[in-house]
């Protein structure tokens, strides 16, 4: 009962990309034991696959080993059980031994995408961040719609403080997944950081048009309690709005040359933000604690 | 009603060596056409690096073309895209073998005859092999059905039919006046043929390659309509053409953040 029970949670695990490592193994070794894996056809490989991850990532090598060498015995030179060597190798041997192993594996077969990415994110871990950077251009200069890698790569200019390249590089994710707010946000956040302002506010307030879509009358939306990234993006709002309305029209730059709204507009924004934000920290007995901290922050004039 | 009465009497030996039979080789046979087709099926060839990017290179401009009209990129952004990616399909850029000489500019180049092409070659053969499996079986067993039992009447079926199915049901037999309901031993192959489908999807899971729908998708005539996955692509030409694409959408763009503020600001009844 409880083995068919455990098979159906990494199932749901699997389908899901639930990353539950220590349940995993949990789980894994139980179905293990109970010599289990034969009975489950096709799938098993897809079990050892997980299993083997999860070994990995609680740092359980010795089991990580066992369910490997299964794979390797049924699947001799199969890419995926490759990448899965790699990942094992990382866990113990040292960077240069794992990206000799990588480089090896890129010159049979140059366009395989997963050992690619490991690759890069070893050079990443190990901080050689130039060729890191450069990899990741190439890789996804082939395999464009890669989302994971752009936001990867605005995450490793942001981390060298290249914003502007970073800003490039989520366009692209963001044209790759429109549909996602966080994303939208990521870039706000990094155009604010640029000192964008006009362009920042724009696309705090897309995450906002974004997060608010079910909001039909304006007494609804008044009513309503922002939430989730919502309050995240309405702070941004607030944030841009003070900038802008703190300073003469001139002194306020866009690299994306961006136009900012007009002043009443602004001002309008500004309020609604305020009030959007101070509700937030209302609605709840917990939020109500920081009010008065956020209460102040309004006040000031940062 | 008198002649239903002096109705045919079919000898049950016909049933047990000939009915029965047919239906049993027709089943094992495409069982085991599947399994020769997985046999044959040889894994997806490794391409290079250079041939992957230059097929996914129109995939860039049409994701960037794909939200134009509303896009979530901003002007600068979008255009420094748009810009780069024509520029790049004017050079032929991505093109796997390099952009194209400035010499030979001009001429188009003659696409590679596909017989002298290994790859091509490889691709058509492939088909071929499949096709041969998904034939050759199908002729013996109906050459077989010719030459032993030719003429022979199977099966009344146990419900009235029009006449217009007598050339489908007493195929193979010459009689004007026998009632339609009866099935030759030809046209039982043929309902065979395109009944068993069903069964196959049973026995051997969805995407089994016995059945004949799939066979006719896969048949020759077929494949001359639809692009031949075999058939080199001219890219540069493809890129050419997507050029213009990008153009248009240029010309379509606007940013989806361009009035956002009065969008939020109306949700809020703010705007008057």
């Amino acid at each position: 009962m409880s083995l068919s029970s455990a098979l159906e949670t990494l199932a749901n695990y699997r389908s899901h990309n639930t990353r539950a490592s220590q349940h995993t193994l949990e789980k894994g070794v139980e179905v293990l034991k109970a010599n289990a894996v034969v009975k489950l056809g096709d799938d098993a490989w897809a079990f050892l696959e997980q299993l083997t991850l999860a070994a990995i990532d609680v740092g359980r090598l010795d089991i990580a080993d066992e369910c490997l060498e299964e794979l390797a015995k049924t699947f001799p030179n199969s890419p995926r059980v490759n990448v899965l060597t790699g990942i094992r190798m990382e866990a113990s041997e040292s960077p240069e031994v794992v990206l000799k192993f990588y480089d090896e594996q890129l010159t049979e077969d140059s366009s395989n995408a997963a050992i690619w990415k490991r690759r890069i994110s070893v050079l990443r871990r190990t901080g050689k961040l130039e060729k890191c950077v450069e990899e990741l251009s190439t890789y996804l200069d082939t395999f464009y719609n890669d989302l994971e890698g752009w936001v990867e790569l605005a995450d490793v200019y942001s981390s060298c403080h290249q914003y502007t390249s970073a800003l490039q590089a989520l366009t692209h994710a963001l044209l790759l997944a429109p549909q996602n707010p966080f994303y939208t946000l990521q870039f706000a956040e990094t155009a604010f950081t640029v000192n964008d302002l006009p362009l920042a506010l724009k696309t705090f307030l897309l995450v906002i048009d974004m997060c608010e879509r079910e909001l039909r009358t304006p007494i609804e939306a008044k009513e309503s309690v922002p939430s989730g990234i919502g309050v995240r993006a309405w702070y941004g709002v607030k944030l841009c709005c003070r900038r802008a309305l703190g300073r003469s029209s001139s002194s306020i730059t866009s690299q994306s040359n961006t136009s900012l709204p007009d002043v009443k507009k602004l001002q309008k924004l500004d309020e609604l933000a305020t009030e959007r934000v101070l509700t937030a920290y209302s609605a709840s007995a917990k939020g109500a604690e920081g009010k008065g901290v956020v209460m102040a922050w309004m006040g000031s004039n940062i | 009603m008198s002649s239903s009465a002096v109705s045919l009497y079919l000898d049950p030996q016909i049933r047990d060596w000939v009915l029965f039979p047919i239906t049993l080789v027709m089943i094992l046979v495409g069982v085991l056409r599947h399994y020769v087709v997985v046999l044959l099926q040889s894994p997806p060839k490794k391409q290079p690096r250079a041939a992957v990017r230059e097929q996914r290179a129109l995939v860039r401009s049409q994701i960037l073309r794909a939200t134009s009209s509303n896009s979530p990129a901003p002007p600068s952004f979008y255009l420094s895209i748009s810009h780069h990616l024509s520029d790049a399909f004017e050079a032929g850029t991505y093109l796997k073998d390099g952009p194209p000489k400035p010499g030979s500019d001009g001429a188009p180049t003659a696409p590679p005859n596909p017989m002298t092409d290994p790859a091509a070659m490889d691709g058509m053969m492939s088909g071929m092999k499949t096709q041969m499996v998904m034939m050759v079986p199908q002729m013996v067993i109906m050459g077989w059905i010719n030459f032993f039992f030719q003429g022979f009447v199977l099966i009344k079926l146990p419900f009235p039919l029009t006449l217009g199915f007598k050339s489908m049901l007493q195929r193979g037999i010459e009689t004007p006046d026998m009632d339609v309901r009866w099935v030759s031993s030809l046209s039982w192959y043929f309902l065979n043929f395109f009944g068993l489908n069903g069964l196959y999807r049973l026995i051997l899971g969805g995407d089994n390659s016995a059945d004949s729908s799939q066979a006719m998708m896969a048949s020759p005539f077929a494949a001359a309509g639809a692009t031949q996955p075999g058939q080199p692509q001219d890219f540069n030409k493809l890129f050419k053409a997507e050029k213009e694409h990008l153009a248009f959408a240029e010309g379509l763009y606007s940013w989806v953040g361009e009035d956002v503020e009065d969008r939020v600001l109306q949700r809020y009844g703010e705007l008057n």
